[in-house]
């Protein structure tokens, strides 16, 4: 969506807003969202206020909106709602290299409407993880394509120059511009910058982001990765990961960081097996270091013991000491941002209905962290609800199902 | 309920390491205690809180106070309930027409340490099932084989009669003889026998059950009754058996179960649960249950949309029977002992007898309102629900949703080193 049509947009839901009337007596709402608390940073609320949905759109979203015309009415006076989050570091091409999992059951179900797969394939194997995932799943997946052609499929391909063509990766990008928001590198070993100039120049050339998973070596360090080899609105995933060196001996976050973010570069969580550590975060989060957007890097080995999943990645930051506000900005707002899609992550009126709905448990919870160590919180998300598109998409507490013996006969016996 | 009784005494191999072993020991005596847990261990007729110690892949020891000096870890699971993993006979790991999924994210976190997949593969591709899905898992993935050859690849092809021959089959299965325990026959509508026929007729070349998903109702000419009494032998397996497009299990008029299903499982028929995203509705269930009609075996047939439907995972379906009025240690008891006798593979699995696997369940009994959602997404408030909180799968912890496990992060010293 242009800027023009969005802002016409806002245009005239202002106007709507401003002349405060209700819904139109004829008008027939799909599902009504009933006083849930709303969290969607885009639009600045912060409160309760109800939904409406209408087809796959976004109708109304105000306070005390009539619940008589609405064919559905679910009410969430128990449950935070926001804007259908966005995963920036994912992998969902389920059929191709093996760390890869199925999108809709690991992203819907944790309030995931937009998951961005951060490089699974490249150039050579994109359009059979089109095919084969992307376009027969109800969550939105996006992605960053990797600069080696034929993926993730281990250092003899993702360490070989051979395999990193720019204008090949850029003709993909521009063939799928709906899709594909970035460029990623990752997992480059050799102690030269190839890799990364090669990403950087076929995102110059795509004009899209570049996304770096980095293993600073000696003589290629992680300062000059971060100002003179990336752009502004680039991306550093793996920020909290134990390769790098930005906490001093007193634990202080080094002045690099802070100039490397006034230079407008974007640090992303990317979870993962690997990659977020506790004893990173926690001290970076207390000097105010916070993460410019929160991911998790899912696949088959981040989901089991460091639970790298949307809900309990988010839960880890709530204890940490981010408002749920924090969390749900650095999950939609910043992510849409960061790949150039600010017509997601948002709850605006005419917006495609993507939309989570959260229980938050209080309570005492373990959390895991890559290093196999724990954090006692007494806080956790569960997402409860997801509408994709309008769809009811997950709805474990059974929100919107009817009881069953309420249901009419629906079985040979009644 | 059958059950086995294995000894309550230590194996000799274990008593004499004991003694022989110097005072400061290299090795520690026991890899991993799980202490204070309320145990249900059917098999053994354990139902209490007991210790579990485990030494490398293997349950070493099961007694009411074992000595942790010297153990590797030490995991408190007071509070929890601890059972053998369980056994899901009704899994999707490689095919399915609402899509697969994969074993260790879906069963392992879910307390199911054994999965069997049910007909996603026929002779022409388990090789691939195997190389791709079986050999690559942390769970124990186990096969019924279809009997179409192509396994369950689309609605054509499974009524391709021409595809399904059970010598071919029945090489398969002679080939893979440990991981595959049976023949399925599925979604096959045809107004005749074929499909259970040549299912059946596999099962006796290699002295395998059959486990058969079969739209028959009696209008099609083919009755329930025949089907279960005059086609099956003893030892075969009805799954969706709460569904009653498949199996006719109430009368329409009382709302009882019919003779012949009583008959069916005087004969050794078994009936498994199925649940999927057709196959468990509320109205037939709850009837069945109400006259005393459980499952043999309860399984998920947990797949792409099952999953985020009904979301009938082991620990979902073990609560609905609950609702139900199944006690909880039937219920695992129908979670892992039934099934594994079914497939011949007790008493190596579905266990915590000494001496078998480390494959273990950590559960929790929550308190709440809850509703539980049938296949067609109708649901049933309760007030209990039983959710895994940790799994071992070979002595090893796989998931652990609290990191019951593991240390805090300010007093863990060195990190593990993560591959």
């Amino acid at each position: 969506m242009t800027r023009f049509v969005r802002n016409a947009f806002i245009v005239i839901g202002l106007a709507a807003w401003t002349a405060s009337a209700p819904l139109a007596a004829q008008e027939i709402i799909d599902i009504l969202l009933k006083n849930g608390h709303v969290i969607d940073p885009h639009n600045e609320r912060n409160g309760r206020f109800d939904i409406a949905i209408k087809g796959e759109k976004i109708h109304r979203v105000g306070k005390d909106l009539p619940a008589s015309h609405a064919k559905k009415v679910i009410d969430l006076g128990e449950y935070y709602v926001t804007p259908g989050l966005i995963d920036l570091h994912t992998h969902f091409d389920a059929y191709g290299a093996w760390l890869n999992l199925q999108p809709d059951h690991h992203a819907l179900t944790n309030g995931v409407t937009t998951a961005v797969d951060a490089g699974s394939s490249g150039h050579k194997g994109f359009e059979e993880f089109k095919a084969g995932t992307i376009d027969k799943s109800k969550t939105r997946v996006l992605a960053l394509l990797n600069i080696v052609g034929a993926g993730m499929y281990g250092p003899e391909v993702e360490d070989d120059p051979e395999q990193m063509d720019v204008e090949a990766t850029v003709r993909m990008v521009k063939k799928h511009p709906e899709i594909i928001v970035g460029i990623k590198t990752a997992h480059y070993e050799p102690v030269n910058w190839i890799a990364i100039d090669r990403a950087r120049e076929a995102a110059e050339k795509s004009n899209t982001v570049l996304m770096v998973d980095f293993r600073p070596k000696p003589d290629r360090g992680y300062r000059e990765l971060l100002l003179e080899h990336m752009r502004p609105g680039d991306l550093h995933t793996h920020v909290y990961s134990q390769r790098f060196d930005w906490l001093d001996e007193n634990n202080k976050v080094k002045s690099y960081m802070w100039e490397a973010r006034k230079k407008g570069i974007l640090f992303d969580v990317g979870h993962g097996n690997g990659s977020f550590y506790f004893r990173k975060a926690v001290p970076a989060i207390k000097q105010g270091f916070l993460p410019d957007t929160i991911s998790t890097d899912i696949h088959k080995r981040s989901i089991m013991l460091p639970r790298a999943n949307m809900a309990t990645t988010m839960s880890k930051f709530l204890n940490m000491g981010l408002t749920l506000e924090q969390i749900v900005e650095r999950t939609t707002v910043a992510p849409a941002k960061a790949i150039r899609r600010t017509e997601l992550g948002t709850l605006s009126e005419g917006a495609e209905a993507d939309i989570a709905v959260f229980r938050l448990r209080e309570g005492e919870f373990g959390f895991l962290d890559s290093g196999r160590s724990k954090m006692i919180g007494n806080k956790k998300l569960f997402c409860v609800l997801t509408v994709r598109k309008g769809e009811i998409v997950w709805d474990t507490e059974g929100l919107a199902a009817t009881e069953f013996t309420q249901a009419g006969p629906y079985t040979n016996f009644r | 309920m059958r059950t086995r009784i294995v000894s309550a005494t230590p194996p000799v191999a274990v008593v004499l390491a004991a003694l022989l072993a110097p005072p400061i020991c290299a090795q520690p005596v026991h890899d991993l205690v799980l202490k204070g847990g309320h145990v249900i261990d059917t098999a053994n007729e354990i139902d209490g809180v007991m210790d579990i110690a485990v030494k490398g892949e293997t349950i070493v020891r099961i007694a009411e106070s074992i000595d942790v000096s010297g153990a590797g870890k030490v995991v408190d699971v007071s509070g929890l309930y601890v059972a053998p993993g369980f056994v899901d006979l009704h899994a999707h790991p490689y095919l399915c027409n609402s899509g697969p999924l994969f074993p260790d994210d879906v069963w392992l976190t879910t307390g199911t340490t054994t999965l069997v997949a049910c007909g996603d593969a026929g002779w022409r591709n388990f090789d691939d099932f195997k190389a791709k899905i079986i050999d690559r898992s942390k769970a124990r993935v186990l096969a019924f084989i279809n009997i179409v050859g192509k396994g369950i690849a689309g609605m054509e092809a499974e009524h391709d009669i021409s595809d399904m021959d059970p010598k071919k089959t029945a090489a398969k299965i002679l080939e893979h003889p440990d991981l595959i325990v049976g023949i399925k026959t599925a979604h096959y509508g045809n107004p005749d026998w074929i499909a259970i026929d040549r299912s059946i007729e596999a099962g006796r070349l290699t002295d395998r059950p059959i486990i058969v998903d079969s739209g028959i109702l009696t209008n099609t000419g083919r009755t329930t009754r025949e089907k279960v009494l005059d086609k099956f032998r003893p030892g075969d397996m009805h799954t969706h058996f709460y569904n009653d497009r498949q199996v006719e299990v109430l009368s329409r008029f009382g709302g009882k179960v019919q003779p012949y299903m009583w008959e069916a499982r005087r004969r050794g028929v078994l009936f498994d649960m199925g649940h999927g995203a057709g196959s468990f509705l509320w109205p037939v269930a709850s009837k069945a249950m109400a006259d005393g009609f459980p499952p043999d075996t309860i399984s998920t047939d947990l797949h792409q949309k099952s999953v985020r439907a009904g979301a009938p995972d082991m620990p979902n379906c073990i609560s609905k029977m609950m609702l139900l009025g199944m006690p909880l240690a039937e219920a695992i008891h129908r979670s892992t002992v039934t099934p594994a006798e079914s497939i011949n593979k007790f008493p190596e699995i579905g266990t915590l007898g000494e001496g078998e696997t480390a494959d273990i369940a950590v559960l929790k009994m929550e308190q709440g309102i809850f509703a539980f959602k049938d296949a067609w997404g109708k649901k049933k408030m309760g007030s209990r629900r039983v959710r895994a909180v940790m799994t071992v799968r070979e002595g090893e912890i796989v998931f652990d949703e609290d990191g019951l496990g593991f240390p805090l992060w300010t007093e863990s010293g060195e990190y593990d080193k993560i591959p």
